[in-house]
């Protein structure tokens, strides 16, 4: 007993190590995206590149490019050349990044006089240069639109910060006090990491990170040997009719992902890096094996994605990454669709996702980032869950909440409501989606970025889609007009607000099916206005009776 | 000087009375509890216990309460009716929630949707608007108010909850509304966030609200009714309510301010270990405290209970719902908890040839079979019974060990072996679900729990403690004096305290003259108002303390402010330590603008330390008994507790005995009497 024991303090201490670092950097982040909502990842890898333990409020997606980069770093500064209180940044997309927004900070910690292993942090800073303020420009149309390139760099050395590198990053920012302080809390979570690293580092701990690595791969493959053996596939389309297909293959206790006949990449933020899509693809595969395993090397050991450059999934240089959501939701999705053909009965209907947008000044600089969420999918056993975070894990913890945006910025937000009749219509009904409207009290820029908004979420087995959402410029006079859900820094005038409002999620299973209990329920939360004998078409998006009310 | 305290914990089977009396005498009383009515047995051990101690009713000067009412109202749901009212367009704030998924849930594509806390057909909302200035943006909507009060009165609910946006800079529309709302619905109670909780962050000030108003009439109508049963047996003293983070209510705060006396009885038991700890010169402690229903683990360091801030009640989790974003968060500060429900009536049955205890629990009524009150299933305490580690004449009142023998033969048939072999199974499954509840206060937090001492409070835990100890590697054990009613105990030590606090927005480098005198009013208020409270309108201690952050960041440290009058150097001094506090926790010196956020004040009146008596070691009889320990039936040495010898180890195994627990000393450990009145009890490994 005490040896599991021990081996369970540390597995936990390692954890604990990771989520510490994601504390610190958001408590001492300037970044509203963070401040307000979003978490910071931060992981602990070895110097093989592994992932040992990753911070548990991480959406996976962050946590696979803190996973891929790591090699990329190695490749340009050997572990070998490292020197304690070295820190290193990067965000090339290309060599496991995100976009030039999402830094990635990597600090070694050294046994036996090696960097063995590494502590990394990564969030959404302020601002690096770019098309938009806040880096969402959705018409770049390569990498140097979408802001300041990052190959793997020295950040800090145990002198402190390398004052020239931060200098240029300050010079190519909007918001160059922002953009340092998110800097300094990055390299701070990285600090914290290490010291815990370094204290838990004694001659059991490289044994003891061995075992419990080749113990997760175990029960991981021991999982996937529950899903029958087999050539699955599925696909899924874009907004703009780009298709993602994937063929899963199933072999004692190891899956092949193969994406290869997905589209081209293509010259617009929808391009998906491949750490990105790698971590759309572990979060679906996740979703169909033990959750409780813990996510570090050992759930990837099990997997071989495989990712053709120049595709949709695998941007290459100079195709942009920025607008990376859609793509990789389309590509779990796809995922879903396949092993839903293994295992028939498990899955749900489409779900609407994360649309983010960004809302800067024009008077003077300020920033304001968020998003909402979409509808869950019904399944065969529910309901869809109402704006919750589908696709990426999160939950609601990463809206900001009304109070602090309008006690730090020039808005009022009027509504953040459930939109009656947005769930899609089934024996299941999927979630509703939300209306956000944002009041401005200065003129402002704002940039969309949206997907699933023209190819609304589709039902499943026989459900009805949920009803697409869409971005709005109304009017003090109430006239709503629609902004791209690509848009560009579009003008907003004072007075102006930005309506945002989320697509709903599928239904699941023919509408006549569902239960009389479930129908009164609907119509007396007011989830549901109409009942099912009115001739009106509750999805028409004309019918202004649709688009009015909130709950 | 320190009049007679009387301190009474209620608990799922067992009341406990501790009784300080003038001289320090300590008094205690175990009664098992009546689930009907909580009183009834509340009032037996009071009296119980005024009566061993020779005490009038009269000259009673402080009574302690601590209830698990307001935990069990909201985990059963069993509050009353709540009708919710906010500000138009935010009607769903409460159904979208704030949830986080995390672990396997987020995994989870059948993710079901947690069911808002009131449903969407009782949430109203009302147009009028304040913004962050607290400046009105548009008048409220007197006429809405009106209509929104008679579809509520048509609801037929019993409280209302009111959470207006940015009430905490401005409350004079939650305020106007409350009056329109009571003046339709009558007696109804309407809670507004301005009083409960003033402070940023609509979603939380919301919950926290609006829990208070599910809560707070149950525990009104519960405390009104203790009072008027106390008097009518002559005790007068004002009643006091254990809050969660470890101080006293007066009762009609504790009714008002309901969501605080959340975790009352378990924080009382945090309390009452670092107490016994500090006495012996222990600092890191991981308190046990096994009732008759639950068993509890919190964890002690540096000799500070473990505080949060991050409090939900029923989340996702089977230890006492902690993670951050799964229940219903409750702004309030609280101790540190994990909870499981084992206790020594957890029920004990096999299904499907496997041996299962609790959660079920039989409670006080009818009890564990060796109650010998109609109770017939077997239960932990009957395990301990049948295993020798009881002794039927010692407790406090006789136990029937044919009725446990029978009762486990239950479980011990089809299982296919002994009863003595069940009971010891029934005893090992009891401690490693219990050791599920040590492991999330401290492996679980990636602590290694071998360092810290395990201090065993309530009736049941002496007898499970050193075996829970042996599963961690934990060396030693500390058993208080009196810890058969260790919460009740701890309850004597807290102090009378509440907090108040509002959001203060100001750049702390461009602070005006007017803006300090603004403060200091508030501050001035906010003291005041705390006072009001504990009826106290001078002495005790008042901590004034501001929440500063750096201008553009969420997160902000608690700075408290230096005595004397409010000037730009005393700000100027906040921001220093803040910038101090920042760097030491992340390394990062920084010097960048600050802010406050939030002024806070906690008034504190230090409770009546109730002098030490003196151990009085007894002299008695070491007898011997026959237990089955690892298998093996031993006869082994049985002495009172209170017969030991000071600073005499005595080795295991062994049993020592107390009229409200057992203390099983077993192979291997050895058990030493202290000057404070505690038994400690150490591995043999200690000595190596």
């Amino acid at each position: 007993m005490s040896d599991d024991l021990t081996a369970e303090i540390l597995r936990n201490a390692l954890c604990t190590a990771a989520e510490e670092a994601s504390i610190v950097v958001v408590r001492s982040a300037y970044s509203t995206f963070i401040v307000e909502g979003a978490d910071a990842a931060a992981a602990v890898l070895d110097a093989r590149g592994r992932l040992v333990a990753h911070s548990t409020s991480t959406a996976i997606i962050q946590c696979a490019s803190l996973r891929s980069a790591l090699p990329y770093l190695l490749r340009r500064f050997p572990a070998a050349t490292m020197a304690p209180g070295d820190v290193f940044l990067m965000n090339d997309v290309y060599q496991g990044g995100i976009h030039a927004n999402d830094l990635l900070v990597f600090r070694p910690v050294f046994s036996g006089g090696e960097a063995a292993y590494f502590t990394g942090t990564l969030i959404h800073v302020a601002d690096l240069s770019g098309l938009s303020a806040g880096g969402m420009a959705s018409d770049a149309t390569d990498v140097f639109l979408e802001g300041v390139q990052l190959p793997p760099v020295r950040i800090a050395t145990r002198d402190g910060l390398v004052d020239d590198v931060v200098a240029i990053l300050a010079a190519n920012s909007r918001t160059p006090d922002k953009l340092v302080g998110d800097l300094r809390a990055l390299i701070a979570g990285a600090n914290v990491a290490a010291r815990r690293i370094e204290e838990l580092i004694d001659e059991r701990f490289a044994h003891g990170v061995e075992e419990y690595l080749a113990d997760t791969e175990r029960r991981m493959r021991d999982s996937l040997r529950e899903i029958p053996d087999g050539s699955y596939t599925g696909a899924y389309t874009l907004d703009d009719g780009l298709t993602v297909r994937v063929t899963v293959t199933l072999a004692d206790g190891a899956a092949t992902i193969d994406f290869t006949g997905t589209d081209a990449q293509v010259p617009l933020p929808v391009n998906s890096g491949f750490s990105q899509t790698l971590g759309g693809v572990m979060y679906a595969i996740r979703c169909y094996v033990d959750p409780s395993l813990p996510l570090n090397e050992g759930c990837f050991a099990a997997l071989d994605v495989v990712l053709p450059e120049g595709s949709l999934v695998h941007c290459t240089r100079p195709f942009p990454g920025g607008g990376r959501f859609g793509t990789v939701a389309a590509a779990e999705e796809a995922v879903f669709a396949a092993l839903t053909r293994a295992l028939p009965g498990r899955g749900v209907a489409a779900s609407g996702i994360l649309q983010g947008f960004s809302l800067s000044g024009v008077a003077r600089p300020w920033l304001h980032m968020a998003f909402d969420l979409g509808g869950m999918g019904a399944g065969a056993h529910r309901d869809g869950p109402d704006a919750t975070g589908a696709l990426f894990g999160g939950g609601r913890n990463i809206i900001p909440q009304a109070e602090p945006v309008e006690a730090r910025l020039p808005v009022r937000i009027e509504a953040v409501e459930l939109i009656p009749d947005s769930g899609g219509a089934g024996t299941r009904r999927g979630g509703l989606g939300t209306r956000t409207v944002i009041r401005l009290l200065e003129d402002a820029r704002v940039d969309t970025r949206g997907d699933r908004l023209h190819r609304p979420p589709p039902g499943a087995e026989g459900g009805l889609p949920g009803r697409a959402g869409g971005y709005f410029r109304e009017g003090p006079d109430g006239t709503r007009t629609p902004l791209d859900t690509k848009a560009t820094r579009q003008p907003l005038t004072a007075g102006d607000a930005f309506v945002l409002e989320t697509s709903g999620g599928g239904g699941y299973g023919p509408p006549p099916g569902r239960a009389e209990a479930d129908r009164a329920r609907d119509l007396a939360d007011g989830r549901v206005t109409h009942s099912p004998d009115d001739t009106d078409d509750p999805d028409d998006p004309d019918d202004p009776d649709d688009t009015e009310g909130g709950v | 000087m320190s009049g007679v305290s009387v301190a009474t914990d209620v608990g799922g089977t067992f009341t406990d009375v501790v009784l300080a009396a003038a001289d320090g005498t300590v008094h205690v009383v175990k009664t098992l509890t009546t689930p009907q009515d909580p009183a009834e047995g509340l009032l037996r051990g009071v009296r119980e216990a005024l009566d061993l101690a020779g005490v009038a009713p009269g000259a009673v000067t402080r009574f302690v309460h601590a209830t698990t009412l307001a935990t069990n109202v909201i985990l059963e749901r069993r509050g009353v009716p709540v009708a919710f009212v906010t500000t138009e367009g935010f009607r769903a704030m409460l159904a979208l929630g704030r949830q986080a998924r995390v672990e396997e849930e987020r995994f989870d594509l059948g993710f079901v949707q947690p069911e808002p806390p009131v449903p969407l057909t009782h949430t109203f909302s009302v147009a009028g608007r304040i913004d962050a200035s607290g400046a009105e943006v548009l008048p409220l909507d007197e006429e809405g108010a009106a209509d929104v009060a008679e579809r509520i009165a048509a609801l037929g609910v019993a409280a209302v909850a009111v959470c207006l946006l940015h009430s905490y800079a401005r409350p004079d529309h939650e305020r106007r509304l409350g009056e329109i709302l009571r003046a339709r619905l009558g007696g109804v109670p309407v809670v507004l966030s301005c009083d409960v909780w003033p402070e940023m962050g609509e979603y939380e000030r919301a919950t926290t609200t609006l829990m208070s108003a599910y809560v707070g009439p149950v525990m009104d109508s519960y405390l009104r009714r203790l009072t008027g049963l106390l008097r009518d047996v002559g005790v007068t003293a004002p009643v006091q309510v254990m809050e969660s983070a470890g101080g006293v209510l007066p009762a009609e705060l504790a009714a008002a301010r309901a969501v605080h006396t959340i975790e009352s009885g378990p924080a009382a038991g945090v309390i009452a270990a670092a107490d016994a700890g500090a006495a012996r010169g222990l600092a890191d402690l991981i308190s046990f405290d096994m009732g008759g229903t639950t068993a509890k683990a919190g964890l002690v360091r540096g000799g500070r209970p473990g505080i949060t801030h991050e409090f939900q009640v029923g989340g996702k989790g089977s230890f006492g719902g902690r993670r951050p974003g799964t229940g219903v968060p409750i702004k309030i500060p609280a101790i540190d908890l994990a909870e499981v429900g084992s206790g020594g009536g957890s029920i004990a049955a096999v299904s499907g040839g496997t041996l299962t205890v609790g959660p079920r629990s039989a409670g006080a009524d009818p009890g564990p079979a060796c109650y010998g009150r109609g109770g017939t299933e077997p239960t932990v305490t009957d395990a301990n019974l049948v295993l020798g580690y009881l002794d039927p004449e010692e407790f406090a009142f006789p136990l029937s060990r044919e009725r446990a023998e029978a009762a486990l033969r239950k479980v011990a048939d089809p299982l296919g072996v002994d009863v003595a072999t069940a009971a010891a199974a029934v005893h090992n499954i009891a401690n490693a679900q219990m050791g599920a509840a040590v492991h999330v206060v401290t492996v679980r937090r990636g602590i290694d729990p071998r360092g810290y001492t395990l201090v065993a409070l309530g009736g049941a835990a002496p007898t499970h403690a050193a075996r829970l100890a042996e599963r961690f590697g934990i060396t030693r054990v500390l058993v208080p004096p009196n810890s058969g009613v260790g919460s009740a105990a701890g309850l004597l030590r807290a102090d009378l305290s509440v907090e108040r606090a509002r959001t203060y927005l100001r750049g702390t480098s461009t602070m005006t003259e007017a803006d300090l005198a603004a403060l200091d009013a508030l501050f001035t208020e906010l003291e005041e108002a705390a006072r009001t409270d504990l009826s106290a309108p001078v002495g005790g201690e008042a901590v004034r303390s501001v929440g500063v952050r750096f201008v553009g960041q969420a997160h902000a440290f608690t700075v408290d402010l230096p005595s004397g009058p409010l000037t730009p150097a005393a700000i100027g001094q906040v921001t220093e330590d803040f910038y101090k506090r920042y760097e030491e926790s992340y390394g990062i010196p920084l010097r960048d603008p600050a802010e406050l956020t939030t002024a806070r004040v906690r008034v504190t009146l230090p409770a009546p330390r109730p002098p030490t008596a003196a151990v009085r070691t007894v002299e008695a009889e070491e007898r011997e008994r026959t237990v089955h320990l690892d298998g093996t039936a031993l006869s082994v040495p049985v002495r009172p507790r209170a017969s030991c010898p000071l600073g005499v180890p005595l080795a295991g195994p062994r049993i020592l005995t107390d009229p409200e627990c057992s203390v099983l000393v077993p192979p291997g450990w050895r058990a030493t009497a202290t000057p404070e009145g505690s038994t400690l009890l150490e591995h043999r490994s200690e000595d190596a």
